[in-house]
């Protein structure tokens, strides 16, 4: 029997490092917290925030969020894992979901899939080699009527057609939606650095998949 | 009470418990995970289901509804008539077990829970014998999720017990679930491992070989053990445990239900707090010094030499220059007999009990989650009284009469040479002879010290008594709360010592074999108020 | 549906010019419990799937309570259903108005609208669309003037079918996973944050103005007695116009596929093989029974579990039955949330399964082991906590009862020893 166990004693945060949250990102959590009658409630919006401002949740960003709202890292670390969208690794700049259910799949969505890989050169939840792209699947997005269908990032490509993909990876806005936005709830705060995808997983068994 | 059926057996049982622990308790043996009576209930593991008797919804006519409940969350009422005997449950169980199979490995015969897995026992009872699945399994990595816990993820059936456990119970909160789907794992935030005072109960309460101890791991095939009802002496707390042992040596202690005390739970430092009485450090032989000079006399000489020894001090000094002073880890019973010998050779003798050891604050379990604003209800209590049986003995020598003293005055008087013999209890699994104690050594003509290792004190005792650990010992402790619970011996003390009771019966004048019940139907002649025990009503093995 | 398509349907500007919010100043003067009445009266079922009336729903909840919230289901994640999408995207403020309504007939006070992550487009266009009823006066403080107070906030999920199930819904409001609660207590009595909770699907809202403008008899009178209103369909797959269209609930599957005004029959060259009329999780339909009525009632004559979200997806002649079976399998073996046994298991089994049996390595008793296991996660109401299990039980069944032929053609075509090699390499 091998003896090998994932140790979970070792700290993956620095208990010293300077906090990777802004003062604008914790300002605007807080701020969400008083939408519901507990303070954990705040925390998928919560993470939405991070990973919009992180490009993801880090372990470290998991401890802050946790201090913020009152729970326990582990809470924190419970809930995202759940959800298909969060995740705890950098990923490339803009991600790629490709819709894989029935309308989308009947009308050809595994063949962009297929040559979505084939042209950035990864597999499913790769990031290409310029941290460009990360490529994901998921199940019906709700646009059927437009099948095959993919997101990138906030974006909903429709109609997807193999011809289509050149000129849809080259342009520079294929993952922004431009119209108004709210500023009552939801201003994007100060933009900081994204993470780069980094190809060292410190531990691979966490979420992103 | 509420009338229930069960089967076509009519049952009493208290209104609003769940209709499984009513049945468990009443003997049936129910498959069941996800549920256990001390923690929140989730009915995830969807195994105790049962047919229940409702209304039809034309007629009103109580007839079997087509659906299945959980029994773990269906409240007892008065007439509630429910039924796990028909085929419909049987197919849903057999179902159910064999998805629990689906993905777990069948290396039954490497793994410690072997032989009290639910698993193993369930598959037997309720499965069917072979798996149908040709498609590989989820094979998953183990994790080190703590100093004192393993976790196998691949055996783990994710009924939550373990995470309820910490957020509710310990309310530390370490566990948790991660993942989605057929893909959750049981996990810890990397960094912040299960390591809190209540931790082990986890591994307790896992229904299978997925959380493992590490101090028991491989030590031994769990059906070799054998259990004995004991009470923990960690702390003034004094849960009810049961003592696992095989060959005449401990490897576990398990806590036993006990409502009015500890409920399901025990801490980790009464869990492994036993192994200090495998120390080979240990007194294990009686030893009589004069001057230089150490014998090593047999047992069956000792009761008459410190009889002698004593009676021959008061009839040259004086009675009232005699003092005992009892331990807090002693049995009621034991000390009851010491007292008797020291008042019959010395009706003046003194009395006094040693010093109670003190260890940090009480702690209270669930601790309070971050920024909660109240303290939520209290399940659990680690007192800072690390000694079993301070009000037993204090008790004691409250209806003893005559010259009571405290720890302090005894010292006092003692250094001042105020007694001339004494018996010194000490049976702390820790040092205990602080500086000033230990000068109280030469002040007495006479000296005879009961202890478990060697200290000042035995260095100058006249005669040396090996102190047994409680394991091997019976009797009763009396809790912080004044509940008097008997504990039982389970290992024969090592080899050259003798249990304290049975020494002490027989220096008290007692013929034949001491047992906590006896010496408990002697005191009632004396003391009856002290006589009463209350043992934790037992659960059937399967109710866990 | 009324103002999808029209120019500016977003605005708050055009939508009041097109009458609206005339529905819910006249609710507002109403006594909330002739609000509830009227509803009652209309059989307004619910729109998510379930299909439970909404006016016996809000009835459930405790007489004496002091506290009331109401959680829109936005989460629409069943495939392939994006009829709320469209409301959304089209006519934010005609939920706004609908979600007005049915707050005050259930004296909430704070509506949170639960929207899939998914959702970005919607999102701001919905978020926009708050921001003005809020600035107008129809949220907030005061809404119309009058001295009801009302907040709404939008609140995202992030990618996890199960939380549309509205218990699970209140999981992930509270910040949690989203795993379904056990019931009772039933969500009207004890629900998000353990308050009295409304859940209602935004279909359903958005029907409200509509009954409370023109009566309950306007609303009865439309489609059969048993499944009143108007209601959307959606239709996708390789039709010649997808799309989300609106009929009274007597319409049939074929005419959903077929007229010109819907999804205007198939692409040239491809004929029907199968149809999911209700969304995957009611089950397949077999090209000789499209004429189904898309109703409460009629589904459950074709062995399907109901109506659903009335969202067809066609299957042309094209497509091999074992990449449906594999498609259908492997959403809910990803989507199960995973606290009872039977879905969890049950799920990543037929999962596997029909991953096998589609790489061409089926064995004849996988088809009875499908069925067999099926029947063991959902045949009987109580094996799981949430209908999740139910809804993976009945498109399996019915795509292997179905076409158990094409199926069983398609495993002994099969090269001989290649179930084995499979087995083998595999294990
Ligand atoms: C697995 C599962 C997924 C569901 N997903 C949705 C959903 O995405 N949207 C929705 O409105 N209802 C969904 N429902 C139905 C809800 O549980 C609930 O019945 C509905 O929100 C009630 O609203 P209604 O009465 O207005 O239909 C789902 C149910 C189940 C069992
Ligand atoms: S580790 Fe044990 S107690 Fe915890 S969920 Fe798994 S089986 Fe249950
Ligand atoms: S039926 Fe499936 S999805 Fe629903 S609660 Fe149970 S495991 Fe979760
Ligand atoms: S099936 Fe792809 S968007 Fe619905
Ligand atoms: S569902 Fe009752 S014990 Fe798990």
């Amino acid at each position: 029997m091998s003896w090998k166990a994932i140790d979970r004693n070792q700290a993956v945060v620095d208990a010293d490092a300077p906090p990777l949250l802004s003062e604008g990102v914790r300002e605007k959590i807080l701020s969400y917290t008083h939408r519901y009658e507990t303070k954990r409630a705040a925390l998928l919006p919560a993470l939405h925030l991070v990973q919009n401002t992180l490009g993801h949740v880090s372990w470290q960003a998991m401890v802050e969020i946790a201090a913020l709202l009152d729970i326990q890292p582990s809470d924190v670390f419970d809930t995202l894992t759940f959800y298909t969208h969060f995740w705890t690794h950098p990923k490339g700049e803009k991600v790629i979901t490709v819709c894989r259910s029935l309308s989308c799949e009947v009308l050809g969505g595994a063949a962009v899939l297929d040559a979505l890989k084939a042209r950035l050169g990864i597999e499913e939840h790769g990031t290409s080699s310029d941290g460009q792209y990360s490529l994901v699947t998921e199940e019906c997005l709700a646009g059927c009527d437009h099948a095959p269908c993919m997101l990138i990032n906030e974006k909903l490509h429709k109609n997807v057609k193999l011809d289509d993909l050149e000129r849809i990876l080259a342009d520079g806005d294929n993952d922004r939606v431009d119209m108004p936005r709210s500023d009552l709830f939801d201003a994007p705060p100060v933009a900081e650095s994204k993470q780069p995808a980094s190809a060292t997983e410190d531990d691979s068994r966490t979420t992103d998949d | 009470m509420a009338k229930i059926i069960i089967d076509n057996q009519e049952l009493e049982c208290r209104e609003g418990m769940p209709v499984l622990r009513a049945a468990l308790e009443a003997g049936w043996d129910i498959p069941h995970y996800c549920y256990h009576p001390g923690l929140s209930v989730a009915a995830s593991c969807r195994l105790c289901l049962m047919e229940m008797k409702m209304p039809h919804p034309k007629t009103r006519e109580m007839d079997w509804a087509p659906k299945l409940f959980p029994a773990c969350q269906t409240p007892v009422r008065d007439g509630l008539e429910v039924r796990f005997n028909s085929d419909v449950v049987k197919t849903a169980q057999e179902s159910c077990m064999e998805f629990f199979l689906l993905n777990h490995p069948l290396d039954c015969p490497v793994c410690d829970q072997a032989g009290e897995c639910c698993l193993q026992d369930y598959s037997y009872k309720f499965g069917r014998a072979e798996s149908r699945m040709v498609d590989p399994k989820v094979v998953n990595p183990k994790k080190d999720i703590g100093p004192h816990t393993l976790l196998y993820t691949d055996r783990c059936v994710t009924c939550t017990r373990c995470v309820r456990f910490t957020r509710e119970i310990a309310g530390t909160g370490e566990l948790c679930l991660v993942q989605r789907g057929s893909k959750n794992e049981i996990d810890v935030f990397p960094g912040r491992p299960l390591d809190n005072p209540m931790q082990g109960n986890v591994v307790d309460i896992c229904p299978v070989g997925c959380l493992l101890d590490k101090d028991f791991l491989f030590k031994r095939r769990v059906w070799e053990l054998t259990g004995t009802s004991s009470i923990c002496p960690g702390c003034a707390t004094g849960c009810s445990i049961r003592v696992d042992h095989a060959d005449n040596r401990v490897y576990r202690l398990k806590p036993r239900y006990n409502p009015k005390v500890n409920d399901w739970w025990m801490c980790d430092e009464g869990r492994f707090g036993f192994k200090y009485t495998q120390d080979n450090a240990r007194i294990i032989k009686p030893m009589l010094r004069r001057g230089r000079e150490e014998t090593s006399p047999s047992w069956r000489e000792i009761p008459d030499i410190v009889r002698f020894r004593f009676q021959d001090h008061v009839r040259a000094s004086s009675a009232d220059k005699v003092v005992a002073v009892l331990s807090p880890f002693m049995a009621t019973e034991e000390a009851w007999l010491l007292i008797r010998f020291i008042r019959e050779v010395a009706p003046e003798a003194a009395l006094a009990m040693g010093p109670v050891p003190v260890e940090g604050e009480p702690q209270a379990f669930p601790c309070a989650p971050p920024g909660a604003p109240s303290m939520p209800d209290v399940k659990f209590t680690i007192l800072e009284e690390k000694c079993p049986n301070r009000r037993g003995i204090e008790q004691l020598l409250e209806v003893s009469g005559g010259t009571v003293l405290t720890f302090e005055a005894f010292s006092e008087q003692a250094a001042k040479g105020d007694f001339t013999a004494a018996w010194i209890v000490g049976g702390y699994p820790k040092p205990w002879v602080e500086k000033d104690t230990a000068k109280l050594g030469s002040k007495f003509g006479l000296l005879v010290v009961q202890d478990l290792f060697e200290n000042k004190l035995t260095e100058a005792a006249a005669i040396v008594l090996p102190a047994c650990a409680w394991v091997e010992r019976d009797g009763s402790f009396v809790n912080a709360k004044g509940l008097a619970q008997p504990f039982e011996r389970a290992i024969s003390p090592p080899d050259g010592a003798m249990r304290d009771g049975q020494y002490l019966f027989e220096i008290a004048g007692f013929e034949g074999l001491y047992s906590g019940q006896r010496v408990r139907e002697l005191m009632a002649e004396a003391t009856a108020s002290l006589t009463e025990v209350y043992e934790a009503p037992p659960i059937p093995a399967h109710a866990h | 549906m009324k103002n999808v398509g029209v120019d500016g349907s977003t605005t708050l500007k055009v939508y009041e010019s097109r009458g609206g919010y005339v529905a819910a100043r006249k609710a507002l003067a109403m006594d909330t419990n002739a609000v509830v009445e009227e509803v009652k009266k209309a059989n307004l079922r619910g729109r998510g799937g379930a299909g439970f009336p909404a006016g016996v729903k809000w009835g459930f909840l405790p007489k004496d309570r002091t506290t009331t919230l109401l959680c829109v289901n936005a989460d629409e994640s069943e495939p392939p259903t994006f009829c709320n999408r469209v409301l959304m995207e089209h006519d934010p403020h005609q939920l706004i108005e609908g979600t007005i309504i049915a707050a005050y007939a259930t004296r909430s006070q704070v509506a949170y609208i639960y929207m899939r992550g998914e959702f970005h487009e919607q999102f701001h266009v919905l978020q926009k669309a708050i921001d003005e009823a809020y600035e107008a006066g129809y949220l907030g403080k005061k809404v119309l003037g009058t001295d009801y107070a009302l907040e709404c906030y939008i609140h995202r999920g992030a990618g996890a079918y199960v939380c549309g199930e509205e218990t699970g819904l209140i999981e992930s409001l509270e910040g949690k996973r989203g795993q379904p609660r056990i019931k009772p207590p039933f969500p009207a009595i004890e629900g998000l944050f353990r308050r009295p909770t409304v859940v209602n699907n935004v279909e359903t809202l958005s029907c409200l103005p509509h009954i409370m403008e023109r009566g309950a008899d306007w609303f009865t009178g439309i489609g059969p007695p048993h499944s009143a209103g108007p209601k959307l369909f959606c239709v996708s797959g390789p039709v010649n116009k997808p799309g989300c269209y609106e009929a009274a609930m007597d319409i049939t599957v074929r005419e959903l596929i077929e007229r010109d005004d819907m999804g205007g029959g198939m692409l040239s060259g491809r004929k029907v093989k199968a149809v999911f009329p209700g969304g995957l999780s009611m089950g397949v339909l077999t090209v000789d029974e499209l004429d189904m009525k898309m109703d409460f009632e009629d589904p459950r004559n074709y062995s399907l579990l109901g109506l659903g979200t009335a969202a067809a997806v066609v299957v042309d002649d094209a497509t091999d039955i074992r990449l449906v079976l594999r498609n259908v399998a492997r959403f809910y073996g990803t989507e199960s949330c995973g606290q009872c046994t039977q879905c969890r298991e049950g799920t990543s089994w037929m999962q596997r399964i029909a991953q096998r049996i589609e790489s061409g390595a089926g064995r004849m008793e996988d088809l009875d082991l499908l069925l067999e296991t099926a029947r063991n996660m959902g045949m009987m109401p109580g094996l799981s906590i949430c209908g999740l299990s139910d809804g993976a039980t009945y498109p399996i069944e019915t795509i292997v009862k179905k076409f158990r032929p094409e199926l069983e053609a398609a495993i002994r075509s099969q090269p001989a020893g290649q179930v084995e090699a499979v087995l083998q390499a595999a294990n």
